[in-house]
């Protein structure tokens, strides 16, 4: 079986913010709920930027999975974890449980209220998302199950992100694997998502994130 | 958009809405991108259930792409509650606060359009009437045809305001072809990026990741940019910043290096650059004392930066279409970075500076310039004489067959311009915004074309027509190289037209049916692919592959050497030397300054010490649009924002979030600040095209003698805390 992850070699990201919207118009997640999300991260002396992108890193120990109290989160047999949204009552335990700040809440207005444009009338399941559930990435399963690659990766202007199996040894993922990192190893979550910093960042970035969980949020 | 209590929401609320029918099967279409106005655009493919598209991808395969954050939100424009679907006229007078805006029929528009065009034609002779393709791009071609049939030479576009034209004028004065440069190849040791982010901008074809590739392989990058872009973050070997519009002296001062160590090439420079010894003697007073007073750039960098791009054979480059002629020096500021590779010996050498060698026939420039027959080239440049520019800014009308639009406000004043016909028209694109709205409200007759309604120009226009959205439109095809590619085109929601097709309809309505194809868009796309051979249903049967033109050969470098870069098959450069013109023959023949000089730009007093760089990006809006169309992007930001380095902000006490007035010795305005090094100290930016906190209301009237552009990156400002 595979299992399934992303690479982010932080180098080559520009904080375009495509994978943000490739992934609204692939989920046509609500207003306010952003399953890819980028942070800008500043240092001065020397001058320097790092744009971050983060979402759900798909943990192969999930701790929001042993949170929920309705058992509405699994992982499935390939890794991917997924938020059962019949099951799933908004109580919120697995988004306090999530150490990267990637689960929300959905709110119960809409892009544009009184309207539902032609394309959300005809959304399938994976893109409609009901209110006060929680929701998250969901490494685009529905593409996958296509054979494609998630929606943000597929998108990404400056090939940041590289998708495959952990486990797949041919799989263009490995290329990179051995010098990226994942966030918060700390945790004990064993994301899939791992990352390449830019040079003498890591150590930086992830103290940062320690320092100020809430800026993940 | 907030709603409007007026006329417009009431329009605006009897929008048409797309319908599938249930059992509708899912098919699949093909079509660019117009989110950054660029021409040819990146490539979409749409899922679509009945004339309902569900989902968009990038285009598999082809030339521009992946596509970035605008294009995906071009699926919430197409459907946005407020797009404009039906034609609408204004009933209260111009000046009302309430245009009165009701929805009419297409027979009503085009009645009154025509009718005014035959009036004022009559009263004030054609060229009276000045039509305008603003963004998209995409209607230049049939609205130039439309202008030339009617008989007026006075056409012009956003990029003969402010845009690419400023530089594409640099380029044809000093290399005879026009070049933004081009992307590494294998043999491109060393690339210069100078005053262009392509990693939010794209050009060409969102080429960030190919750029990164070429860094990953070994090429070194220099990037000459004030602001901390991602193209330096990501890319910089190099990274020089400096002072806003000090091109030419930084410029100097690299070649300063370069001659005094003697990394030029030397038998190019003599053989093949006119006025090589004025240059040379030029730059020997940029010493880099004094160059780094100037510039603020350390002579260190400098000098690192000249060794490493001269040392290093072939080196590229890569230019913007406007972010170094955006001041009062555009045109020779620009010239002086072209030079650089000249010296070097870097232009027409493979791996370098490219002017490709079989460039389609009849397509010599972009769709921006239109195909020359299609358009009619030929009777513009006849009816030259009745130019508006021609005598503010000759060298331009020597070059272009657009007019620079800038002195609009003027024109209209004097009676010049009577009436406007503007398809993407916006009026916060020109410098002191409100002296364009009261010349446009003034004219006797003025129609727009868009997708939304934007208050701040369709307040002050006669007629509002609804333009169809690039999944409903079959003109123009793209092409790339010697590519060519259709698209496939949905039903338009409600009564929207294509803009092609409005230009057809009314040259059809003028009384030249034939010359506008009886109003299809698809035989006028017929009769330039017929150039080649070709019709609109060969591009469909090769729908997402497109069509390749075979060229006559492999391509051609130094191609100065053995003539194969003049028509008339001479060797040298398209220039009147025949040279890459160091010392422009033309500008010596209008008395400009004939050498990439320096000039001072606007100095910083004690009342006004911070520099105001405007019309830089963010990755997902361009211009003034993007803001209303869809919220996906808007949500982003939500607020015109004011970057301010860290250094500068204590004196003030300003920190991230605060609420700013930002001011200029031509006016001011209340924003937002944010703290980031993005911007360097003693610089502040922010971006163009906010209703409400409008910065080009901030610019003045000033203009680079030679281009007409305004200072949009020179004015000095200061910020306090509001």
């Amino acid at each position: 079986m595979a299992r399934y992850g992303i690479l982010l070699d932080l180098n080559r990201c520009t904080g375009c913010m495509t994978c943000v919207v490739a992934c609204k118009q692939e989920n046509l997640t609500p207003p306010g709920v952003w399953w890819n999300k980028v942070l800008e991260l500043e240092s001065q002396l020397p001058d320097r930027i790092t744009y971050f992108r983060y979402a759900c890193m798909h943990c192969d120990n999930p701790p929001c999975v042993g949170a929920c109290p309705e058992h509405a989160i699994h992982k499935r047999a390939d890794g991917i974890v997924l938020i059962d949204k019949d099951k799933c009552k908004g109580q919120g335990e697995c988004i306090d449980a999530c150490p990267y700040g990637v689960i929300e809440v959905n709110p119960t207005h809409s892009y544009f209220p009184g309207w539902e444009l032609p394309f959300e009338e005809k959304a399938e399941r994976h893109r409609r998302h009901p209110p006060g559930k929680a929701s998250t990435c969901t490494l685009c399963a529905h593409r996958i199950d296509g054979g494609k690659e998630p929606a943000c990766v597929a998108g990404c202007p400056s090939k940041v992100m590289v998708f495959g199996d952990l486990d797949d040894p041919d799989s263009p993922i490995q290329k990179k694997l051995r010098r990226s990192h994942p966030l918060l190893a700390s945790e004990g979550t064993v994301p899939k998502v791992s990352y390449i910093f830019p040079e003498n960042t890591s150590k930086q970035i992830e103290e940062r994130i320690i320092e100020n969980p809430r800026m993940l949020r | 958009m907030a709603p409007r209590k007026n006329s417009v929401e009431r329009v605006l609320n009897s929008s048409a809405r797309a319908e599938a029918s249930e059992d509708a099967q899912e098919t699949e279409g093909y079509t660019f991108c117009d989110g950054c106005n660029e021409i040819p655009f990146c490539g979409i493919k749409f899922h679509k259930k009945g004339d309902v598209v569900t989902r968009i991808e990038p285009w598999p395969g082809f030339p521009a792409g992946p596509i970035c954050s605008k294009a995906y939100a071009t699926l919430q424009r197409l459907y946005h509650p407020n797009r404009l679907t039906y034609p609408m006229k204004r009933t209260n007078p111009r000046g009302s606060s309430d245009p009165g805006y009701v929805r009419i029929s297409w027979d009503e528009a085009y009645d009154t359009i025509v009718g005014h065009l035959k009036r004022i034609k009559e009263d004030h002779g054609p060229h009276s009437v000045f039509f305008y393709v603003g963004d998209p791009k995409e209607p230049r071609a049939a609205v130039q045809r439309l202008a030339a049939t009617y008989g007026s030479v006075n056409y012009g576009c956003e990029s003969s305001t402010a845009c690419r034209r400023a530089a594409q004028l640099a380029e044809l004065l000093t290399y005879g072809f026009p070049t933004m440069g081009d992307l590494p190849t294998e043999e491109t040791k060393v690339m210069i990026i100078w005053g262009t982010n392509p990693a939010y901008s794209g050009q060409p074809f969102m080429c960030h990741g190919h750029l990164a590739d070429a860094k990953e392989r070994g090429v070194k990058f220099i990037v000459v940019d004030p602001r901390l872009t991602p193209t330096a973050g990501t890319l910089a070997d190099i990274h020089l910043r400096p002072r806003p519009a000090t091109t030419a002296a930084l410029a100097a001062g690299m070649m300063h290096v370069i001659f005094k160590e003697g990394l030029e090439d030397k038998e190019f420079c003599e053989k093949w650059i006119h006025g090589i010894d004025q240059l040379k003697a030029y730059v020997k007073n940029f010493t880099l004392k004094k160059v780094e007073r100037i510039t603020w750039v350390p002579a260190q960098k400098i000098i690192d930066a000249a060794r490493l791009y001269a040392g290093n054979s072939p080196g590229g480059m890569m230019t913007g279409a406007q972010g170094t002629t955006h001041d009062l020096n555009a045109t020779n500021n620009h010239r002086a970075i072209l030079m650089i590779p000249a010296i070097c010996g870097n232009v027409d050498m493979k791996g370098g500076v490219i002017k490709p060698t079989y460039p389609l026939d009849e397509m010599a420039g972009p769709w921006s310039a239109g195909p020359p027959l299609f358009s009619m080239r030929k009777k513009m440049t006849q009816m030259k004489e009745h130019r508006l520019d021609l005598k503010a800014f000759p060298v331009w009308a020597e070059k272009f067959w657009e007019v620079q639009t800038n002195h609009l406000v003027e024109w209209v004043k004097e009676g010049k311009v009577k009436a406007l016909l503007g398809w993407g028209l916006n009026t916060m694109i020109w410098p002191q915004t409100h002296e364009y709205q009261e010349a446009i409200a003034s004219l006797e007759f003025s129609m727009a074309v868009d997708y939304f309604y934007r208050p701040w120009t369709h307040d002050y226009v006669d007629l509002v027509l609804p333009a169809a959205m690039n999944y409903e439109r079959l003109a123009p095809f793209a092409f790339f190289g010697r590519q060519l590619f259709g698209r496939t085109s949905i039903k338009p929601l409600g009564e929207a037209k294509e803009d092609w097709k409005i230009a057809l309809d009314i040259g059809v309505r003028l009384g030249h049916p034939e010359l506008f194809y009886n109003g299809s868009v698809e035989a006028a796309c017929d009769d330039i692919l017929g150039l080649w051979g070709l019709s609109y249903e060969d591009l469909r049967k090769n729908q997402q592959q497109g069509i390749e033109i075979p060229a006559k050969g492999p391509e051609l470098y130094r191609k100065y050497e053995t003539g194969d870069m003049r028509p008339d098959q001479k060797p040298g450069f398209v220039t009147p030397s025949g040279k890459i013109e160091a010392v422009s023959t033309v500008l010596e023949k209008y008395g400009y300054p004939a050498l990439p000089e320096f000039k001072e730009p606007m100095k910083t007093t004690p009342e006004f010490p911070l520099i105001l760089i405007s019309g830089s990006r963010l990755p997902y809006i361009t211009h003034s649009k993007w803001r209303q169309d869809a919220p996906w992007l808007l949500e982003l930001q939500r607020d015109p924002q004011l970057t301010i380095n860290p250094e500068d902000a204590p004196q003030r006490d300003i920190s991230t979030g605060d609420a700013v007035i930002l001011k200029t010795p031509y006016g001011q305005m209340r924003v937002k600040a944010k703290l980031t090094v993005m911007v360097p100290p003693g610089v502040v930016g922010i971006m163009h095209g906010w209703a409400g906190a409008n910065v080009n209301e901030l610019i003045p009237r000033q203009f680079d003698p030679i281009s007409g552009f305004p200072p949009y990156k020179e004015v000095v400002c200061e910020v306090a805390k509001d």
